[in-house]
């Protein structure tokens, strides 16, 4: 087998080699037998002559030569190449329609296949992926991973089944540069990390045996590839060098690999510390048991013990662990979320990303691969009208003997080299597409990063996409084409009779065109609707005109005392910018994942705690001015709301109903369920505003002024202005900046800004779906204008005689569009009621509308008809003007 | 030529990988060789002698090689490998067996039944 091939291999490879060999020796034998016959007594002419004769034909002879090494099928294929080149120049237009359709389909399959490769099946650059797992707990969907320590230093104790176990604790950091302080994404990691993960490096070590419990024992830092590259420009002197993170020094020992960009899917931590650093600024945290901070903890399970056997030890540690008294409470309050131990799979990584944009991903799938069965209909129109044209040199080589399965793959050449060129174009498209989406990515305050350059899973899907479109789309035509009649095809060039199984197969494709035309339309109108709905949805605040920004100043050594004096100097340099109308400072603002919600002293079984929390924020007066939140009733705090005063608070209207139900709330007091001492006076009542994001309710809010609460090291400045609020951006920033020079400021962003960050997801789909959706339209209507120009030329005779036999010009015309509108009407109605039936696969992405929206799918079926009347129309009138002698005489 | 027999389908490959079996040969030389030892009874047809040393060197059971001729001319000689040795003892001991019984099914005389 492989002495054939590597034969095969080297006649193909080195073909003017064997050609040239094979004449030699050919000649060498006419040669040898001619002096032969000569010496014998022949004379040398005579010789000549009885040598050719005794050989036979050299040519035939050297093609059965080529067939015995394998390269027949080889040049059958180069020869059908060039024929496929030539047909394709021949006809630009219909070559330019065919390849640009596949390749918007190739390429929106490849651009959406790339992400979902990204976000779904990458498996982490790590030494047996598989053993890892995330020890996170809950019984629901929605496993946690949040921890605290103790809770890792049980699990650390399991060394019978598992070989390590580590943690680690996303952050931002302080760092300080030349130019002053910047953030860097970060990791905390217990001191085994990198040798419990395995993290190829590129430089140095990473963490295997530093003590966690040593507090500032390990003053050493990895740091990514991305930041050696960005910082230190890639010097190999990088080891050792200082790093000043949040105000300690640290030294570099290592440097990680480039693949490997971190647990977590999107995002790209770039300074990994020991939790030993942390402690220093966070002196309980190691026995901390009422703190549980989104830590996840990995284990790496030994060989040899099952993934149930590790989970059963994990899961006897974890509820010893929840029964102790110190853990109680938060298994009284949330025992769904913390009942039993759960044994996530890490060789993907965390699922957030996963979570978040599993079921868009897939959404998106579908439509991409419904684009390309649209734009490959196309395809096949367009070759079997072609196919239609060539019926008499078809018939005419069927005729000679030329063989249905040699035409066929001359057919299937063809359509394979149609697809490849569109795959090609659609790779381009593709690469633009996927950063044109990565860009969309980055305007969010922590944007999502993914590798998405082209990987070899992604060249095999777009490799296998190509095939299976050339080879399934050209068989439909293929087959068609080379099926004759042959005695009409000879004698007029084309089947002019009746309904000729190839007219039909061209309806039958429109048909089924609009049918997945209308789904990928109704699933876009559907996804554009929700966006619409959460855009103009009543958040219960103004934020057209506010201006944002966070100072943070955690870990920059900025006390607590001194923080308030630096935030009221900033507002009042803040208030003086020409064009500021309000500003206010919050530790939250709406539409913004930082929050903090407190249970309130309210009766009732310790499960049903989370329904009666209420979301906290502590504001400068002016917050609900500046945001535009309404006040209902009552009063804004004002500067009489001092530290040594009652307690005051604003409540919203949730919280009241809540709090106090029918009873007014109006100076009432109410308390937390953690402090029942403590008590506030309800001193005003404003409307209910969206915190988290659009899509989740209102929650119940308590506002308490700042100067009565502990000043934030993260602390938000709102600007009310008069103009664009972009345009004060830079003012905001320098006036900040020359009020402190240690804080970072960060995330400078019209409210406008943050709620479209807010909005990536459905953005992102309403964009794509609705750019597909166009696509669709685009591609349904070249389908249908072609099949049904071809019908025009295909009839232009029987329409000229029945024109000659006193038609009418608008009869013509109503009788071409009509058939057109009919067989549309079939094509909607199948994809409405498939549309029915699969959007309910879409429901958790819509918002504000079913998806079974009657008005949508109405919308969407009376658009798609009218672009089959506009498609229908032009071909129809065309028909209308067929001159009837003309068209007679031209037969 | 004299009397000469056609071949039968299938036993020119045999009559190749015998011929190059004794010494390489070029394919003009294995025509003649054929000739020699089957004592000129069997007419190798010249145009399925060279599909068949192309097919046979495909299958790696004849190897081949550029060299001078007998009369100073360069020629390929093709020379039985290790594979052609074996399946061209394969093919002699099916032979001979075929041989043999339809030998002995041919002589069979009418008391015999």
């Amino acid at each position: 087998m492989m002495s054939q091939f590597r034969s095969w291999w080297s006649a193909a490879t080195r073909r003017t080699r064997f050609e040239d060999e094979m004449r030699a020796e050919m000649e060498f034998h006419l040669q040898a037998r001619v002096d032969d016959l000569i010496a014998s007594g022949v004379a040398p002419a005579a010789a000549q002559r009885q040598a050719r004769m005794e050989f036979g034909t050299t040519d035939a002879i050297k093609d059965d030569c080529r067939q015995s090494r394998g390269l027949r099928f080889l040049d059958t294929t180069v020869e059908d190449l060039r024929f496929a080149w030539r047909m394709m120049r021949k006809t630009p237009g219909f070559t330019a329609a065919a390849i640009i359709s596949l390749a918007l389909g190739i390429g929106a399959n490849t651009a959406i296949f790339t992400l979902v490769d990204a976000v779904l099946f990458r498996t982490l650059p790590l030494p047996d992926p598989g053993g890892l797992y995330f020890l996170a707990h809950g019984n629901g969907d929605n496993p946690g991973t949040s921890s605290n320590y103790p809770l890792f230093e049980r699990y650390a104790a399991l060394t019978e089944v598992f070989d390590g176990v580590a943690a680690y604790n996303t952050n931002g950091l302080k760092v300080s540069t030349a130019d002053g302080i910047e953030s860097v994404d970060s990791l905390w990691v217990t001191g085994n990390f990198h040798a419990v993960v395995g993290v190829p490096m590129a430089l140095g070590r990473g963490f295997a045996a530093e003590r966690d419990r040593d507090a500032g024992g390990s003053m050493i830092a990895v740091i990514s590839d991305h930041y050696w590259a960005s910082r230190f420009n890639r010097a190999p002197d990088v080891l050792g060098q200082p790093l000043v993170v949040n105000g300690h020094t640290v030294s570099i020992v290592g440097v990680t690999a480039p693949e490997f960009t971190g647990l977590q899917p999107g995002t790209r931590p770039d300074i990994t510390l020991p939790l030993s650093i942390r402690v220093l600024d966070e002196k309980e945290f190691f026995d901390a048991h009422d703190t549980w901070t989104s830590m996840p903890i990995l284990a790496r399970v030994k060989s040899g013990v099952s993934a149930s056997q590790a989970l059963a030890a994990a899961d006897v540690a974890f509820r010893q662990y929840m029964s102790e008294k110190e853990n109680n409470w938060i298994l009284q309050r949330s025992p769904e979320a913390f009942s039993a131990a759960r044994l996530l799979p890490a060789a993907r990584g965390s699922n957030s990303l996963r979570q978040r944009y599993a079921m868009p991903l897939i959404v998106m799938m579908a439509m991409v691969a419904l684009i390309l069965l649209i734009a490959a209909a196309n395809v096949v129109n367009l070759m079997l009208v072609r196919g239609a044209a060539r019926s008499r040199e078809v018939a005419i080589r069927l005729c000679v003997g030329g063989g249905r399965s040699r035409l066929i793959r001359q057919f299937l050449t063809e359509s394979l080299l149609l697809s490849v060129c569109g795959a090609l174009v659609g790779f381009v498209i593709a690469m633009w597409g996927t950063s044109a989406i990565m860009a969309f990515f980055g305007t969010m305050e922590a944007p999502i990063r993914l590798d998405v350059t082209a990987n070899t899973r992604v060249l095999a899907f777009t490799t296998g996409v190509t095939l299976i479109t050339g080879l399934l789309f050209g068989l439909i035509p293929a087959m068609k084409s080379t099926r004759l009649d042959l005695t009409p095809a000879l004698k007029d060039g084309g089947g002019r009779t009746g309904a000729s199984p190839r007219w039909i197969t061209g309806q039958a494709l429109v048909v089924s065109q609009l049918a997945l035309g209308v789904i990928v339309i109704a699933v876009a109108a559907l996804l554009a609707r929700s966006l619409y709905n959460l855009k103009t949805l009543d958040a219960g605040f103004q934020g057209e005109r506010v201006l944002v920004f966070t100072l943070d100043s955690y870990g920059t050594g900025l006390e607590a005392e001194r923080r308030r004096a630096v935030y009221t100097e900033l507002l009042d340099r803040l208030r003086t910018l020409p064009g500021v109308i309000r500003v206010a400072a919050s530790r939250s603002v709406p539409i913004h994942t930082s929050g903090n919600a407190r249970a309130l002293n309210l009766p009732g079984p310790p499960e049903t705690m989370s329904q009666r929390s209420a979301f906290t924020n502590f504001v400068t007066p002016g917050y609900f001015d500046t945001f535009g939140i309404r006040i209902v009733r009552g009063r804004d705090f004002n500067d009489g709301d001092r530290k040594d005063g009652i307690r005051v608070a604003v409540i919203n209207q949730a919280l009241a109903k809540l709090y106090f139900g029918e009873r007014d709330a109006m100076d009432q007091t109410f308390s937390f369920w953690a402090e029942p001492e403590i008590t506030y006076t309800v001193i005003g009542i404003v409307e209910n505003t969206h915190q988290m994001n659009l899509r989740e309710p209102a929650p119940a809010a308590v506002y308490t002024p700042l100067a009565q609460s502990e000043a934030s090291p993260w602390m938000n400045f709102a600007l009310r202005t008069a103009q664009d609020p972009a345009a004060l951006a830079s003012a905001a920033t320098a006036t900040a900046r020359a009020v402190t020079k240690i804080a970072v400021i960060r995330y400078v962003r019209t409210m406008e800004q943050q709620v479209n960050a807010s909005l990536i997801r459905e953005r992102l789909l309403a964009a794509l779906s609705v750019a597909f959706a166009v696509l669709a339209l685009i591609l349904v209507a070249v389908g249908l204008y072609g099949v049904m120009s071809y019908t025009v030329s295909r009839r232009g005779r029987e329409i000229g005689i029945r024109m000659a036999l006193g038609a009418r010009r608008g009869n013509v015309l109503w009788q071409v569009l009509r058939q057109t509108l009919i067989v549309s009407a079939i094509g909607i109605a199948i994809g409405v009621m498939a549309s029915l039936l699969s959007t309910k696969y879409l429901s958790a992405l819509l918002f504000g509308l079913s998806e079974r929206d009657p008005a949508t799918i109405a919308g969407v079926a009376t658009a798609l008809l009218l672009t089959a009347a506009v498609a229908g129309f032009f071909p129809a009138r065309r028909a209308a003007t067929i001159d009837p002698v003309r068209a007679i005489k031209t037969e | 030529m004299g009397k000469s027999a056609d071949l039968l389908p299938g036993t020119l490959d045999m009559l190749i990988l015998k011929a190059v079996s004794l010494k390489p040969l070029h394919g003009y030389g294995v025509l003649l060789r054929i000739s020699q030892i089957s004592g000129n009874a069997l007419d190798i047809p010249q145009g399925s002698l060279y599909p068949a040393l192309y097919r046979l060197e495909h299958q790696g059971l004849i190897a081949a090689e550029w060299g001078e001729s007998e009369n100073k001319r360069k020629a390929k000689f093709y020379s039985l490998t290790a594979a052609g040795r074996r399946r061209l003892r394969e093919e002699t001991e099916g032979w001979n067996r075929l041989a043999t019984a339809i030998a002995s099914a041919l002589n069979t005389t009418p008391d015999e039944v």
